[in-house]
């Protein structure tokens, strides 16, 4: 066969589909590619025989691209309980595989990823990086130097893709499936619009089916499963990935892209008889966080932005993630917990009143102290904070804080801020009902089309019209059923 | 601060008057790809550094261990006989000079991954030079004959992993440098972290055989 010759697969499903062959195909640990000629799809085939022959291997296969597919609707064949809407939400967040070849021989087919997962032109003047994909270690290492500005992207953007990601994971939790080797290889990111796509999902770990054989990637190894590697796969000392071992690579990538280093890569030398035993030591049984607050042997002495920069909930998560739960799995905070505080801390996102910082926001910590920990520069204007909250269930005019916001010029604000029962999550609408703005020397919360919201004084405010936000001010967002009461703080 | 472990990889090349022509021209161009693909790489970008050594009639250090931004491809030329033996004392040489050693208060590099590529038997004693690459701690020595006067019998002796090509097309070649550069690729992400343990590097191209 030569480069070039355009070939045909037979699927599973009796579907043909053609690829070009390429004697230099990209090979990873696992599997090689090739593309459709309209560059659509990819092709996949093992790069071992053995892995190709393997029947569990098929059978575990056969279920991710089946029963357990978040990106195709239960109707039609996908997961249980998916609807046509959160299958395409989904569909953004991962590049699940979409069929099965049986001939030439057993492989996959996987869409590619979205276009913005590509470098294009000018991402680099010092490299050539044109169809390169975005791989995250471009953005979160060294590698940053050579990369153009415009790719970099800022906090807020690092912060939107992390939940992203986190998204995509607690939505395989849930099914039960575990990805086992997340790293910088199989998550890209676009820190330009501040997304994730989580690929090579081929290696899932599925209930009730052989596990894969695959152990992870240095640096997002957890630390028992490293530990634990000279054991034989089927030695019961051995640990597996497993749901808690992602739970391990998650929050490492979520503290890389947020803080653009490694949570467990710092000064400390474990051992001096090799760099190998050095690093296993390090990222296994002897890990130590960074900013562990117990245990500095490994803190860098440059660490100015710390996990107390962020949100005191994500401090907390991070502190269990690799100081509890470091060696202790069933410590680790869930991807459901780091979802709610992710987007907790994205309600708290503000501004950074310096034109020149690099990050552009920051997580505001406390209302009474605004201070950008990046360039340090403190907020100019006030901080308003809106709290929304809900009445409690049979205790009418008793109410509860459901969420809250910090608001800034042209904030947006969803059905979420409006009501009780919807929360920020894939069923949700991404229509803009309402938004904040500054006027005249004034802050308004502008109706963008809710029904039924009511001014402090209680008459309805129409679309296109708008509430002052003053401190001590309270209204609804809608009298309807479920309705939230906003109240304004101002600092 | 960076805490960035370097991946050393030498290249060991032939360059004995049976490698002019469209092989010598094959090789610095497959340096060329090479050097290119894995500034593609980010993880081969930050971690692996590159040298090449070059044996004729005698051997001698071409580029010294260099990052990857600031590597010069050489210009390569041939001539003369095939001093494999030379070529591993320098290998040991460098070695000992370039690669760092992890201490109490500095990270060292990772062990080295050797690439040897030869169209011929060795003209002097390769026993010497099989002595002091022993000397020195190295990860991976993968040695590839290439074309019909290569011999694997004397690759056997530097290490267990041997390759043969049958011809020495540019197109070969080309699928040689393509699979090193996966190769360092794979080991600058070291899948498999084992202490000690030689990392898994990826299955050579269609049409090279491994000697067993």
């Amino acid at each position: 066969m030569n480069s070039g010759e355009i070939l045909t697969a037979v699927l599973e499903s009796g579907e043909t589909i053609e690829y070009i062959f390429d004697a230099n195909a990209p090979r990873g640990g696992m599997k090689h590619t090739f593309f459709t000629p309209d560059r659509k799809y990819v092709v996949q085939f093992f790069n071992n025989p053995r892995d190709a022959h393997n029947i569990a291997m098929q059978d575990r296969i056969r279920t991710i691209v089946g029963i357990y597919n978040p990106t195709r609707s239960e109707a039609d064949g996908g997961a249980l309980g998916n609807t046509e809407k959160t299958a395409d939400y989904f569909r953004s967040r991962f590049c699940w595989p979409v069929g099965i070849v049986k001939s030439p021989e057993f492989g996959i087919v996987c869409p590619t990823y979205p276009q913005n997962f590509f470098f294009g032109d000018g991402a680099s003047t010092v490299l050539n990086l044109k169809g390169k994909d975005k791989k995250s270690n471009w953005f979160t290492g060294r590698n940053r130097r050579f990369l153009d500005s415009a790719e970099l992207g800022d906090f807020r953007t690092m912060l939107k893709a992390a939940t992203g990601l986190v998204r995509g994971i607690r939505r395989m939790h849930q099914a039960g499936l575990a990805h086992s080797d997340l790293s910088y290889n199989n998550v890209l990111i676009d820190p330009k619009s501040g997304s994730a796509v989580i690929i090579d999902i081929d290696s899932l770990v599925v209930p009730n089916k052989y596990a894969p054989e695959v152990c992870g990637t240095t640096g997002y190894i957890a630390p028992e499963v490293l530990a634990t590697l000279e054991y034989n796969y089927d030695d019961s000392r051995r640990a597996l990935p497993c749901v808690q071992t992602d739970l391990h690579a998650l929050p490492v990538l979520i503290y890389e892209y947020l803080f653009l280093r490694h949570p467990l890569i710092g000064p400390k030398i474990y051992s001096t008889e090799s760099a190998e035993k050095d690093d296993f030591l390090a990222m296994g049984p002897m890990a130590t966080f960074i900013e562990n607050p117990a245990d500095t042997s490994n803190r860098p002495p440059d660490l100015n932005v710390t996990i107390k920069s962020l949100s005191k909930g994500l401090e907390n998560l991070f502190l269990r993630a690799f100081v509890d739960g470091l060696h202790n799995p069933s410590e680790r905070p869930t991807a459901m917990e780091w979802e709610r505080e992710l987007l907790r801390a994205w309600d708290r996102l503000t501004p950074c009143a310096n034109p020149r910082c690099e990050k552009k926001w920051f997580i505001l910590r406390d209302e009474n102290d605004p201070v950008c920990p990046f360039c340090g520069t403190r907020a100019a204007d006030k901080i308003i904070r809106l709290g929304f909250k809900s009445e409690m269930r049979g205790k009418k005019g008793v109410f509860r804080e459901k969420s809250e916001v910090i608001v800034y010029n042209n904030i947006p604000l969803f059905d979420w801020h409006v009501l009780a029962n919807v929360h920020n999550d894939e069923k949700a609408s991404t229509d803009m009902r309402a938004y904040v703005c500054r006027y005249n020397g004034m802050w308004l919360l502008v109706n963008n089309g809710i029904e039924g919201m009511t001014s402090p004084a209680g008459r309805l405010v129409p679309k296109g019209s708008a509430v002052e936000l003053k401190n001590g001010t309270v209204f609804r967002m809608t009298n309807r059923e479920n309705g939230l009461l906003c109240e304004v703080q101002v600092y | 601060m960076d805490y960035i472990r370097r991946l050393p990889v030498y290249l060991l090349l032939d360059c004995s008057g049976s490698m002019s022509g469209e092989p010598i021209v094959a090789v610095n161009q497959g340096i060329k790809a090479l050097i290119s693909e894995l500034k593609g790489d980010p993880k081969a970008l930050e971690t692996a550094y590159l040298s090449v050594i070059t044996f004729d009639s005698s051997a001698r250090q071409v580029t010294p261990l260099t990052e990857l931004m600031l590597f010069k491809e050489p210009q390569l030329s041939t001539g003369g006989a095939t001093a494999l033996g030379g070529a591993l004392k320098v290998l040991a040489d460098c070695v000992k000079n370039e690669v760092r050693t992890t201490t109490d208060t500095q990270k060292g590099d990772w062990k080295p991954l050797v690439f040897l590529l030869t169209d011929g038997a060795p003209t002097d004693n390769i026993d010497e030079g099989i002595e002091a690459i022993k000397s020195v701690s190295i990860g991976n020595v993968i040695a590839c004959g290439a074309g019909a006067n290569a011999n694997s019998n004397t690759l056997k002796k530097i290490t267990n992993n041997v390759l043969m090509m049958n011809n020495l097309t540019a197109g070969d070649m080309a699928q040689f440098f393509a699979w090193v550069s996966d190769s360092i690729k794979v080991s600058s992400n070291s899948i498999d972290a084992k202490p000690g343990e030689a990392v898994q590097l990826p299955p050579p191209p269609q049409g090279f055989v491994i000697v067993p």
